[in-house]
């Protein structure tokens, strides 16, 4: 995944913001007990945010312990330490996307196949032992990004582009829910789609102009005809559209995530969906100029 | 049953008018204008339906004690049948029943089948019905607002039309670049937005929020 589910911090307690950090920090310390240290790198602020609701679903309180970050030893750190099997199942997926991702790199155009080459060979041993870990996972991913990439070669607009992912992530919550016909179950599979077809148009937005350079495929791009030549106006009316269908996404997203009851991470959860995926549309779509 | 001040999320000790918050904060949550045309609207109005059982059950609880005061609220205002009802002189009623029941595919099979110059105005409007249940949001915009196009006088058409363009402008959450506020969804934003919407909405003779009507 890409890292867009994040918390709005300024509106986080403390206590909040250290025991999101200690979910992150414990995914971390995961990644790498099952999949081997370089799976580390895999580390995202999507996957701690499926670690928080596979522990909220399971009902499970968090223990934090204190350590130090393997990356900066210096630096002190509380982590989490139980709930093993929603970590695992958490840097599972984790791993499961990126390596993904990288195929996908790979038959893009642009800097990120160099990258892609480099990796994928040595990632290939945590991919292979993530789906012997969870093999209903692997058939999920594998599945729909297949169908991703058939999406993407024939060109589809964008609510066909967004689909696959969109059912990859309402099957991957689904799973947790039981029958398919439970109310969980039929919640959980909304309140997925609905998040990760935020995630694939958000993704798109973003990836704007680095696609546009490189010639990568973007839903975006092919359902308005955005060329090079295109003027500042012309990037802000599509950007305009995708944040309307994003907050018309988020809709959706927030009428599911309403139907839950969270047993943990309740007020986390909701930081992140109602004030966290706002944030970061503001912040991707409208002041990332300003910046540059 | 369970307890009813666990429902509506606050402790036996709450005085009468924070129960009333409680209360209206939960119904805004679930009410149905949240869940029109979703496929998890059935689960919406059951939770709606346990919220205003516990809200009765604990002003009958408290008047028996003589403590409570009259608090009127949502009641049960709320029948379950918002939106997409039933039209008169529907010329797709086996279409419209198929959505009722929930048999998605079923509905898109038969408008699938129905011929480009049979295409009218509620054709696109069930389309864009199915679209929305499946969650192809921005197809079923494009067929909402081809249908009030080519029938702008039907209501049914057009609440659909106006459900979507406010979930589209962030009024239920999202970020709405016009809005000085920043940072995201505001409930003060919002709600005046949607104010002012219902009003415009009343000239129309239609009503958007027909629950928050306080007895």
């Amino acid at each position: 995944m890409f890292g867009y589910i994040r918390p709005f911090k300024p509106e986080l307690l403390v206590r909040e913001w250290e025991s999101y950090r200690g979910i992150y920090c414990g995914l971390c310390k995961n990644l790498g007990r099952y999949y081997g240290w370089l799976s580390r790198l895999t580390l995202s602020y999507d996957c701690t945010f499926y670690t928080m609701i596979l522990m909220s679903l399971r009902k499970e309180k968090p223990c934090y312990g204190a350590g130090h970050c393997v990356v900066n030893p210096l630096k002190k750190c509380s982590f989490c330490q139980n709930a093993e099997e929603s970590f695992h199942q958490a840097a599972a997926l984790s791993v499961l996307m990126t390596c993904f991702k990288l195929e996908d790199d790979l038959r893009d155009r642009g800097k990120g196949k160099i990258r892609a080459r480099l990796l994928l060979p040595l990632s290939r041993r945590a991919q292979k032992r993530a789906k012997a870990d969870f093999p209903w996972m692997d058939k999920i991913v594998t599945e729909t990004m297949t169908a991703q990439n058939q999406v993407e070669t024939e060109g589809q607009k964008m609510d066909a582009c967004a689909s696959p992912t969109a059912q990859m992530l309402g099957k991957i919550l689904q799973h947790e829910g039981g029958e398919s016909s439970s109310p969980l179950s039929r919640t959980l599979y909304e309140f997925g789609y609905f998040l990760g077809r935020w995630v694939y148009i958000m993704d798109a937005a973003d990836d704007l102009e680095k696609d546009l350079e490189s010639g990568s495929f973007n839903c975006l791009i092919r359902e308005s005809g955005l060329t090079q030549k295109a003027g500042k106006e012309e990037f802000d009316s599509i950007r305009q559209k995708a944040n309307a269908s994003l907050n018309l996404t988020l809709s959706r997203l927030l009428a599911a995530f309403s139907l839950m009851d969270w047993t943990s991470f309740q007020s986390i959860l909701q930081n992140i969906i109602e004030k966290g995926l706002p944030a970061t549309q503001k912040e991707l779509l409208f002041r990332k100029e300003e910046k540059e | 049953m369970t307890d009813p001040y666990q429902v509506l999320g606050v402790s036996p000790s709450a005085t009468d008018e924070e129960i009333k918050t409680a209360y209206h904060n939960l119904a805004k949550k679930y009410h149905p204008d949240n869940y029109a045309g979703s496929p998890i609207a059935d689960l919406a109005s059951e939770k709606m339906k346990e919220i205003n059982e516990a809200y009765d059950a604990v002003q009958a609880q408290r008047k028996n004690r003589g403590s409570g005061q009259q608090a009127g609220g949502y009641g049960g205002a709320y029948g379950g049948t918002y939106g997409y009802g039933g039209a008169q002189n529907s010329s797709f009623g086996d279409v419209r029943s198929y959505i009722m029941s929930g048999r998605i595919s079923d509905a898109e099979q038969i408008l699938d089948g129905v011929p480009g110059e049979n295409r009218n105005a509620e054709w696109y409007f069930l389309k864009g019905t199915v679209l929305y249940k499946r969650g192809w949001l921005d197809e079923a915009t494009n067929h909402f607002n081809r249908a009030v196009q080519m029938d702008p006088q039907n209501m049914e058409y057009r609440t659909a039309m106006n459900q979507i363009m406010n979930q589209r402008s962030g009024m239920y959450g999202g970020y709405n670049p016009n809005m000085t506020t920043g940072g995201g969804f505001t409930g003060c934003g919002a709600c005046g937005d949607l104010m002012a919407a219902d009003m415009c909405c009343e000239c129309m003779g239609g009503n958007l929020c027909p629950c928050i009507g306080f007895r």
